[in-house]
Formats: structure tokens, sequence, C-alpha cells
């Protein structure tokens, strides 16, 4: 036996990580992954890059165990290995952060931290005294490697994201992991969080985790990655040293492959001078301290006639608070709302709405949608109760075809049946949906929250598309989103909320995003 | 002096509840509602009398009630966790289940319908001497303790240190919390919800055992008279957390001493008997609302 492949192998001479060979995936008639390979050298950032339902997912199921593949196989350190499950992955060494942070929200961070691999005192089995110092110790340690601070009593749900993403970091480097991948980790970071999570992982690479990073943002691909792999319909398109690429490129393979496309991400359009009057005025609104919120400490601003208003900020200041605020599904102990000249600020959604409220919930999945009720219920939904789609004490069946068609075709919502469950629609088509009833009603003013949030390029373009228009014809907007830059593309005024309360406005013209970016941590959720 | 009485009726009858109750909380914690503690707390009382009456011994009487009500929660947790049965209506088909089992084990064995009296049934021991029994308003309640009151509330001050401090007792914890973060991290929530349902399991048994043992010496179809369930209200109320679970539990048995008193003292027994029962209604409405203003839902 060769005395060299007994000893064990020097981790600079490996030359793939972690690799994909003819990875073949499909699920029924749909061919989630056709023939993928991908080479991951050891120390380098990797980006993998394709709009939503392009395949991503499905690749890094079967990397980190959780699927196994039809065909093809799983390289680690240049050497065939069966991932049986996620146990044999992560004792390979790879380990995950997933876009749904893994922390159980009412144990602390330092619990969260030893979950599953806890120093004792003593070795009792299961019974066994879990040693408490030993364990903040260790995390001590790698906070001050990783340069982050972390207060390890607070539990998970009182701790700004970006902290629980550095946990959860830390956590995976704990227990060994020297291949990291990272599912869409900036959605949910403000800018500055942004940068700090690189630098983060330039440190780690330096230091020889290879990392895997998803993302469908050109700019953060740029800006981190060594390598990029494009991966569109299952395939892998393009895959190029970054120095050797620009953003045009990598856009153009991933959405259609015809060469170049002009990365258009702030096209300004042109604007209506700041001009109508006030739709709404919200005055001094707080809410009680409850828990699973976050509390709004005097919330002041309005939206006038013809304006789209963006509403910036880190997830969880408050955001999700003020809309059920505003749209009469939270209440409230303070202040007043006032909508089309009356106090609404105690009414209820129904009264709102009849008003000319419309609504687009963050969570289409659970309050913007009926995901089991068809397609025609769904888009009619609200319009039940007056002529046409009622009559005397029914249901006009055939008007009620006729209104749903007309909504749906009004929007361009792609369906197969009007009576198709809505959940068989892709997401960017459900958000459509979404859109089309309820924008039926004319409505004077739209709130709108997380509007492109798991929808793929062109949903989000034409869901752009809506909303301008919308603008267009006289109507207002208030805009929710974590996405900074949808916010500045769309946006005539830019408020920035933060820790409960408006901490800054700018009109889009003077937009800058250094300074939105300062805001949106200046005051954020008790910054660790 | 009445005051006397009622503080040592409230100490005893508060124990089978908290034990059930204790067993309850870190069931729920580990993220099963256990609907079915009124069985295992019937079952543990028939194995008490019965093995009692086999050894002459309490103590392994008290040993068999908790094991056979650990090994009924044990094969339920399975219907839960392996067959993925809704926990209420395995519960609810439980708790029928086993009264219906014992009823015809009574019939068939021991040829009886409703209650067993057995020779030579061995009570729990009253371990303190007589004298203290001269200390005033307390001196009656101390010369009726015996080993499970003691064994309770010992439990209730360990259990907040075992839950924080174990590997097990955050394992429980991160399974009820989060199940698929206790997955990812290389925990079998299965086997941690089998155990906390055993554990449950256990508990429950040795209320029942206390609920035959402490002073009647048989067993009765009707013993536990649903305070299985008035466990359920106590960590309901008391939100999983023990020492508040267990101030819960003595409120109830305070009631359950003081209807005694009433009914004794001429007013109508089976309308003062429901008072227990009213307060656990009321004390489930408080939850209930305390939960929604916690949640501050709009009207």
């Amino acid at each position: 036996m060769n005395v060299e492949n007994a000893l064990p192998e020097d981790p600079k001479k490996v030359s793939v990580r972690l690799g994909a060979e003819g990875i073949c995936k499909r699920y029924g008639s749909v061919e989630a992954n056709r023939d993928v390979s991908i080479a991951v050298a050891p120390g380098e950032i990797h980006a993998i890059v394709g709009e939503n339902g392009a395949g991503k997912s499905t690749l890094m199921r079967i990397l980190q165990g959780i699927e196994q593949p039809d065909s093809g196989r799983i390289v680690v350190d240049d050497r065939p290995v069966e991932l049986t499950g996620p146990q044999r992955a992560f004792a390979l060494g790879i380990g995950m952060v997933h876009q749904e942070f893994m922390l159980a929200p009412d144990l602390t961070l330092l619990e969260n931290l030893v979950l599953g691999d806890e120093p004792v005192t003593r070795t009792l089995g299961p019974a066994s005294p879990i040693d408490w110092r030993a364990a903040l110790e260790s995390g001590e340690r790698l906070a001050r490697e990783t340069a982050a601070h972390v207060d390890w009593s607070r539990t998970a749900r009182n701790t700004p994201v970006h902290i629980q993403q550095f946990v959860e970091i830390i956590r995976l480097l704990r227990r060994g992991t020297r291949i990291l991948i990272l599912d869409e980790p900036t959605a949910v970071l403000a800018p500055q969080q942004v940068d700090d999570l690189f630098e983060l992982l330039k440190s780690l690479r330096d230091n020889g985790t290879t990392i895997l990073f998803i993302s469908h943002k050109l700019r953060e691909v740029m800006a981190l990655a060594d390598r990029v792999t494009v991966i569109r319909r299952g395939e892998v398109q393009y895959c190029s040293l970054v120095a050797d690429t620009d953003a045009g490129t990598i856009a153009g393979h991933m959405v259609g492959g015809q060469g170049a496309l002009p990365v258009a991400a702030a096209t300004p359009e042109t604007r209506h001078g700041v001009s109508g009057d006030v739709v709404m005025e919200v005055r001094g609104l707080t809410t009680p301290v409850v828990e699973k919120s976050h509390p709004l400490h005097g919330v002041d601003f309005n939206v006038r006639a013809g304006e789209i208003v963006g509403l910036a900020g880190v997830s969880g200041n408050g955001q999700n608070e003020l809309v059920e605020c505003l749209v009469g599904l939270r209440a409230v102990d303070g202040g007043t709302v006032s909508f089309a000249g009356q106090d609404i600020t105690h009414l209820s959604n129904r009264q709102r709405r009849t008003l000319g409220m419309g609504y687009v919930s963050a969570d289409r999945r659970h309050e913007g949608l009926a995901l089991e009720a068809s397609v025609e219920a769904n888009v009619i939904a609200g319009s039940q109760r007056k002529p046409p789609v009622r009559k005397g004490s029914f249901f006009d069946r055939g008007a009620m075809r006729r209104v749903a068609e007309e909504r749906l075709a009004f929007i361009g919502v792609r369906y197969g049946g009007l009576g198709d469950a809505a959940g068989d629609l892709s997401g960017g088509n459900q958000q459509r949906l979404v859109f089309a009833r309820e924008i039926a009603s004319k409505p004077g003013l739209l709130i709108v929250s997380q509007p492109t949030r798991g929808v793929d390029l062109v949903g989000i373009a034409a869901i752009h598309g809506i909303l301008s228009e919308f603008r267009a014809s006289g109507g207002s907007v208030l805009l929710v989103s974590e996405e900074l830059d949808e916010i500045l593309s769309l946006s005539d005024r830019i408020l920035v909320m933060a820790d409960g309360a408006i901490v800054g406005e700018t009109s889009a013209a003077d937009a800058d995003i250094g300074r939105i970016g300062r805001l949106m941590v200046m005051q954020g959720a008790g910054d660790g | 002096m009445i005051i006397d009485q009622v503080i040592a009726a409230s100490l005893t009858l508060t124990t089978p509840i908290l034990l059930a109750a204790m067993g309850g909380l870190v069931n729920r914690q580990g993220g099963i509602v256990n609907i079915a503690l009124d069985a295992k707390m019937l079952a543990g009382a028939f194995v008490a009398v019965i093995v009692s009456s086999m050894t002459g011994g309490w103590f392994f009487a008290v040993v068999a009630a908790a094991v056979a009500g650990a090994v009924i929660g044990y094969l339920f947790s399975l219907v839960i966790t392996r067959a993925n049965a809704n926990m209420i209506v395995a519960g609810l088909g439980l708790n029928v289940l086993v009264a219906g089992l014992i009823g015809f084990v009574l019939n068939w064995v021991y040829d009886s319908s409703g209650t067993l009296r057995l020779p030579d049934v061995q009570l729990l021991p009253k371990f303190l001497p007589d004298s203290v029994s001269s200390i005033p308003l307390f001196g009656l309640a101390l010369s009726e303790l015996e080993p499970l009151t003691v064994f309770a509330w010992l439990t209730v001050f360990a259990l907040p240190f075992l839950l924080a401090n174990t590997r097990i007792g955050l394992w429980v914890r991160a399974t009820g919390n989060a199940p698929q973060v206790a997955r990812a991290m290389g925990i079998s929530g299965r086997n941690v919800q089998d155990f906390s349902t055993a554990f449950a399991g256990f508990f429950s048994g040795l209320g029942g055992a206390h609920l035959a043992l402490a002073s009647i010496g048989l067993f009765n179809e009707g013993l536990t008279a649903g305070r299985g369930f008035i466990a359920l209200a106590a960590f309901y109320f008391g939100r999983d957390r023990p020492i508040a679970t267990a101030l819960v539990c003595l409120l109830f048995g305070f009631l359950d001493a003081t209807q005694i008193r009433m009914q004794t003292a001429g007013l109508p027994p089976k309308l003062i008997g429901t008072i227990p029962y009213l307060m656990v209604l009321v004390a489930l409405c408080i939850a209930g609302w305390r939960n929604h203003r916690r949640k501050a839902v709009a009207p």
C-alpha cells in the first residue's frame, strides 16, 4: 500500500472541496435538476444564482443529503460520497444556513448554540447536567473570532435578525462545518449588516472555510463571490470567475440566455411632482407591548394622492405591526389614523375596505389567499355581498365567472381553470391574483407589504408595472418592503422605520442608499 | 378546628392533581397536549390497590402504579408520534378505552361492578410523629403528610432546575418550541416526545396511587372524578411553569376541600360538588382572555 495515501490528505492539495457531477432529479413530470455539475474549490466563495424555481433549492437539498439525486454523484474532498441523510452531510462538514433561521425562538441564544451537542459537567446520558460555563466560553470565543457581539442570554425571538444569523453560523462552525452553504443570506439584512456579513464570510474563507452562497442579487454576487454558477430551468447555464465576468452577462444567462442584458437596477421613471391631497394621515400611532411583536412608538406620516410612499426598514422593526394597524387587524392604544377625511382608528377591516382601502399582505399564503380555494373564489372574495356577484340571497354563478375572468385578464394572471386551487399557481401568479382582487374595487389607497417576496424576475417586473400604473391612474400606495432596490425604484417618497418609529424621510430624488441604510440600523432593534 | 382540617384536606386533595399536572406540563413543554392524564390516573389507582393488596407494601404499589402509567403513556405516545394520530382524538379514545378496560377487568376477574375492595391494602404511611399535630394551624396537615405529597412538592421545586439544566430538559423544551430546529440539530423529536409522554404517564400513575392509597384504600370507577382534566387546566393556567402550576393546583385542592366541608354543612352536595369544575372553566376563560390580550387582536 502506498504510504502517501494512508496519510491524512493535505487540505491544500484537494482540488474540489464540494462538487456535484451530472446530478439529475425529477419530481413527477418536472425536471428540477438536469445534468447539473458544479465544483467548489477549497477556500472559495462560490455563488449560485438563478431565478426562483430554477432548481437552486433542489440542488441545495441534494448537497445537504435531504434528497437523493436520481442519478449523478456528490464529491467531497475529491472523493465520491453518498449523502444518505442530513446527518451524513453534517458529519462530512457540510452545514447550511437556511432562509428560515433554525433557532428555537423561545430558547436563549446560548441554549440554541449548544442544542444537540451540549458540554456536560458529568456524563449521565440524557440526564447529564449541562456545563453552561463551558458553553458560554465556547460561544464567546467563536463570537470573538468572528468579531460579533452577542448577548447569549437573550431569547432568539428577541434578537435582531443579523445576530440570529451570526449565531447560526457560529453554531455550524462549532460543530465542525468546513463547507458552509447560505441560502439567500442577505434577504433580511440592512445594507450595513450585509457588509458585516460579507466581512465575516470573507474572513471565514481566509481561514479555510469553503462557502456556497445562493442569491439572486447580482450586486452581492459581484461584491462577494470568487466564482459564480448560473442555473436556469434546472440546468447549469454558465460558470465563471467573478473577476472575468460582469453583472450584465450573468443576468443575461439568468433570464434568457441571449447575451447580456442591461442591468437596470433602478430605472427612475418619470414621477409626478409631489402633489395631491393627503389621503391617509397617521398621527402618534402607538401599540401596546405584546408578545411576538414589535410595539410602535408614535408613528407619524401621511400618504398623498397619486404617490407611492416606500417604507424601508430592517425586518422586525414594527413594519408588520404598522401595516396591521392601518388595515384594521391590530388593536391600537394611542394616536389616530385618518383616511378619506374620516377617523378610521377604530374601524374594522371591512369598514376600511368600504372606504376604499386595498391590502396586499406580506403573508400571501395565509392572509392574502386561501390557497386551497379556487382561483375564482379568491379573486371574487370581498365582492360577494353586492351585485352583480350577488343576486337576491344567492350568487349569480354566471356573473361571478364573468367578473372573475375580467379581473384576472385585467392584470394578466396566468391560470389553468377558474376552479383550480390558488395554491397551484406559481408564486408570481399568486401575487398577481391578489392584486387582481385588490385593485378591482378601485381603491384610493393600496397598502402593499413585501409584494415581490418569492416571486421570479418576470413576475417582479409585472408587479412593479401594476404598481406604477395604479399610481398613474391617481391611486396612492404605501409600499412596505425589505428589498431596498424595490423601494428605490418605485417610490416617490421614502420613509425609514426603525424600532417602531419613522426615523427618517427622503424624497426619491435625493435618496442616498448609504444614508437610508444608516437610518435603518441607527436605532435598530437593540442592535447587539 | 375547621381551619386546620381545611388546610390538611386541601394539601391532601392537591397532591394527585399536582402530580398529574407536573407530568402534563413537561409533556406540553415537549409539544404534546396530553388530555389522557385522567386515564393514566385511573389505571394507576387500579394497579396500586391490586399491588398493595397482593404485596402488602405501599412502596411496590406506588412504583407499580407509576410504571403502569408510564407504559400506557409510552404506548399512547407511539400512536401519536409514529402513527401520526391526532393527539386530542387519541387522548379522548384512551380515556374511554382505559375506563372500559378497567370496568371489564373488574367485572371479569373480581366479579364486581364499579368498586374494588381487596383485603390487606396498605395505605401510604404517615411518617411524622403524632406530636406534630399540636402545632397550631398546620399541625394536622403535617401529621397527615405521606411520602407522595412530599415527593410531589420536591418535584415542583426540582423541575424548573431539571428543565433548564439537563440535556433532556433542553431537548424537551426545544422539541416543543421548534420541532424542526430540534430535528435539524440531530435530536429525535419523536423519542423526546415519547419520553415526555411516558414521564406524564409516570406522574399521573403516582397521582392515581395517591387517590387510592392516601386514605380510602379501595378502587372505584369514578375515583378520579375528572382530576386529570383539572390538572390539564392547572398547567394551562400556570403556563407550563412548575411553581405557578403548583399554586393553581393548590387553589383547586382548596376548593375541593371547602366544597366537601360545605356539603357536610347541609348544602346540596351535587351542586356544591361542581364548584371546582366551575372554577376550572373560569380559570380557562381567564387564561384565554389573557392570551388574547397578549396578542392584541383588533376587534
